[in-house]
């Protein structure tokens, strides 16, 4: 049976669901590197173009942990998935830049993924998905059939994003049956807004667990992926200039609509060291919270596993966030 | 007798145990250099402390600092406390109406911003280390000046020279730039503690809105360069409170008392803990990829606590006959 590896990295938190069931529909069986620890860490930075940033190197190290298992290697180059939008410069040139930096590699699928002028119901993306299925099976019909049951899976894992499922969590029960999930009920004293890049707030190991840091403490946590699509492009819509990265758009939006809708009661920006898209979002999140007197406070993630650093921020954070909750009446007079 | 409460702050650099009554009087201050052996030094400074005070009465004790967790296990913390907060509780005792406090320490530095009593905004510096005490300390070494005669050699300055503060790699050979060029010491003295602050001010306080009172502690604030290049800086004038470098240990201390009073009773294991012989091992779990370091601290042949494992293989056996490796 043909293998197809698929990286736990870069864009794994977003398309996992619709990669893995439409090649196993097509019969192949899905490898994927696990989580992320030093090892692959270590074998990523070595790899590796020193500019980059700490995620990239990340999936280097997990192509790496993949390349002598598998017969191929899913990382497809996607440019555009919306009109008028690009992906981050480091995902347009991901497959490229793996090829050139690991040595050995098995053959790499890297199905081009451009929606820029056109959409999911174009020819053009038909031929995509039909790029990427051919490696497994050359049956144009088999893999539209497979192509349309992955999107039912990846439909099952939306809706429980948008109930409020942290997608770790959610990429192990999207094909179980669920009935009610509330997890937006939980009791909870106070909510915190963790946004960033999915690919640094849900790599456990690059974050140090700040999600489940959060949630021990009894904190409700939020996150881009969880804010409804329409509100992510309205609240975006909002900016003077149109956002033309799709993450930049969705992690602006989906804050300003937290902000705006007053669901948070904090802000925690995860932004890995070098990022550029970052820089520029960081700066329009914190002057928006600021605007509004929501706190926020920037992590920045490198190769430190020194968890102190990381610990001594968000307990900072909260306590001051408890603190300005108990006079709640003075915070009026301030901004 | 009276009641005293124990602050422990557990720095990178320094290390520090403070005193304090019920009137937030400070008793007695140790002031000691970490130099990387924080149990070591703590347990020096519980000696010192015990020497210098005879019996007295601690009824508590909180800890703080980026070694707390570390110094509670040692010293049986009531509470545990971050840097921020415990600074804050602390200046805001010595200046009520503070609206900024500047604190610069060995490897980190910190802007907190105060209104009306509470703390709204904070920010550390990232992963830089250029707008903190370690910088300017390899830079004195570099000059081959001692760090004590540094502020001092700045105030005679009139005519600093631009150093660039962004990054303390290129600050280094700007300044040796600028000594080649024949600048006396005391103009360059005097540009370091500028660039230090700029790049305080630009890195850490970016958008934050400073308003007077500022106070300036951590260790840094003993450098009256420094104090000068703020004010120049902000046109504020800028406080250092009497206790500026044990501020944060001041502050665990109030929160200690405060923990104290609710809960009626203390963890704190008395002054005798510095005579216990601890021991720190530390190995790498070869159980999985992670390959995570592990630290076990004994005392007394006893395993107090094992941590630094993701999987809690190791800091869920409390067992001493389960050795290490």
């Amino acid at each position: 049976m043909c293998k197809i590896g698929i990286p736990r990295g870069m864009l794994f938190y977003d398309y996992y669901p619709l990669w893995a069931e439409f090649f196993e529909e097509l019969g192949a069986k899905v490898v994927v590197s696990p989580k992320s620890n030093k090892e692959i860490l270590n074998s990523g930075v070595l790899s590796c173009v020193d500019e980059c940033c700490l995620p990239v190197k990340v999936f280097h190290g997990h192509v790496d942990y993949l390349k002598d298992k598998v017969d191929y290697i899913f990382i497809p180059k996607i440019i555009s998935i919306r009109k008028m939008e690009y992906c981050c410069p480091k995902i347009l040139g991901l497959p490229d830049m793996v090829k050139f930096s690991i040595e050995d590699l098995p053959p790499i699928i890297d199905t081009n993924i451009n929606l820029r002028k056109n959409s999911y119901t174009s020819s053009k993306y038909k031929k995509a998905v039909y790029e990427a299925g051919k490696c497994v099976i050359k049956n144009s019909s088999k893999i539209r059939n497979a192509y349309k049951k992955a999107e039912e899976s990846y439909q099952r894992y939306l809706y429980l994003l948008s109930k409020g499922v942290i997608p770790i969590e959610a990429i192990k029960m999207y094909n179980k049956t669920f009935v009610d999930l509330n997890y937006n009920s939980k009791k909870h004293d106070m909510s915190i807004m963790v946004v960033g890049h999915p690919y640094n707030i849900y790599d456990e190991y690059l974050n140090m667990n700040i999600i489940s840091k959060l949630i021990n403490k009894g904190i409700k946590v939020m996150t881009p992926e969880m804010v409804n699509k329409d509100e992510i492009i309205y609240y975006s819509a909002q900016l003077p200039k149109r956002m033309f990265w799709t993450y930049g758009r969705r992690i602006v939006g989906s804050a300003f609509s937290l902000i705006e809708r007053d669901e948070v009661d904090g802000i925690i920006y995860l932004s890995s060291f070098g990022c550029g898209i970052d820089s520029i979002l960081i700066d329009l999140i914190e002057r928006k919270a600021k605007n509004k007197g929501i706190p926020f406070t920037l992590l920045t993630l490198d190769e430190q596993t020194g968890e102190a650093g990381i610990d001594t921020r968000v307990e900072a954070f909260i306590d001051m966030m408890k603190w300005r909750d108990k006079d709640d009446f003075n915070i009026s007079t301030l901004r | 007798m009276e009641n005293y409460y124990l602050g422990v702050d557990v720095g990178s650099v320094s290390t520090n145990l403070v005193l304090i009554d019920d009137e937030n009087n400070i008793l007695c201050k140790k002031y000691l250099r970490t130099q990387g052996k924080p149990i070591e030094i703590l347990k020096e400074g519980l000696k010192e402390l015990k020497e210098e005070i005879g019996d007295v009465n601690i009824l508590g004790a909180g800890s703080t600092g980026s070694g707390r967790y570390l110094a509670d296990l040692i010293i049986g913390a009531d509470i545990v406390k971050n840097e921020i907060t415990s600074h804050a509780i602390s200046s805001l005792n010595f200046i009520p109406d503070v609206q900024t406090i500047i604190e610069i320490g060995g490897q980190d530095s910190k802007i907190i911003i105060i209104r009306d009593g509470i703390v709204v905004d904070f920010a550390m510096n990232t992963v830089c280390a250029a707008g903190t005490g370690s910088f300017l300390d390899r830079q004195a070494y570099r000059l081959g000046i001692p760090i004590e005669d540094f502020g001092r050699m700045a105030l005679k300055s009139n005519n600093p020279v631009r150093i660039a503060g962004r990054c303390a790699v290129f600050a280094e050979s700007d300044m040796i730039h600028k000594q080649q060029l024949g600048h006396n010491q005391e103009d360059i003295v005097w540009g370091l503690c500028q660039a230090l602050v700029r790049n305080y001010l630009n890195n850490v306080g970016k958008g934050k809105d400073i308003k007077g009172p500022v106070m300036f502690q951590g260790g840094v604030a003993a450098n009256m360069g420094i104090k000068r290049a703020f004010e120049s800086q902000l046109g504020l004038e800028v406080f250092i409170p009497e206790y500026f470098d044990v501020m944060g240990a001041v502050g665990v201390a109030m929160l200690a008392r405060n923990e104290v009073k609710k809960k009626k009773f203390s963890n704190f294991k008395g002054l005798e803990i510095a005579d216990v012989d601890y021991k720190v091992r530390g190995i790498e779990c070869n159980g999985c990829a992670n390959a995570c370091e592990i630290v076990e601290i004994c005392g007394d042949n006893k395993i107090l606590a094992r941590y630094g494992d993701k999987c809690g293989k190791w800091s869920n056996i409390k067992n001493e006959n389960t050795k290490l490796a």
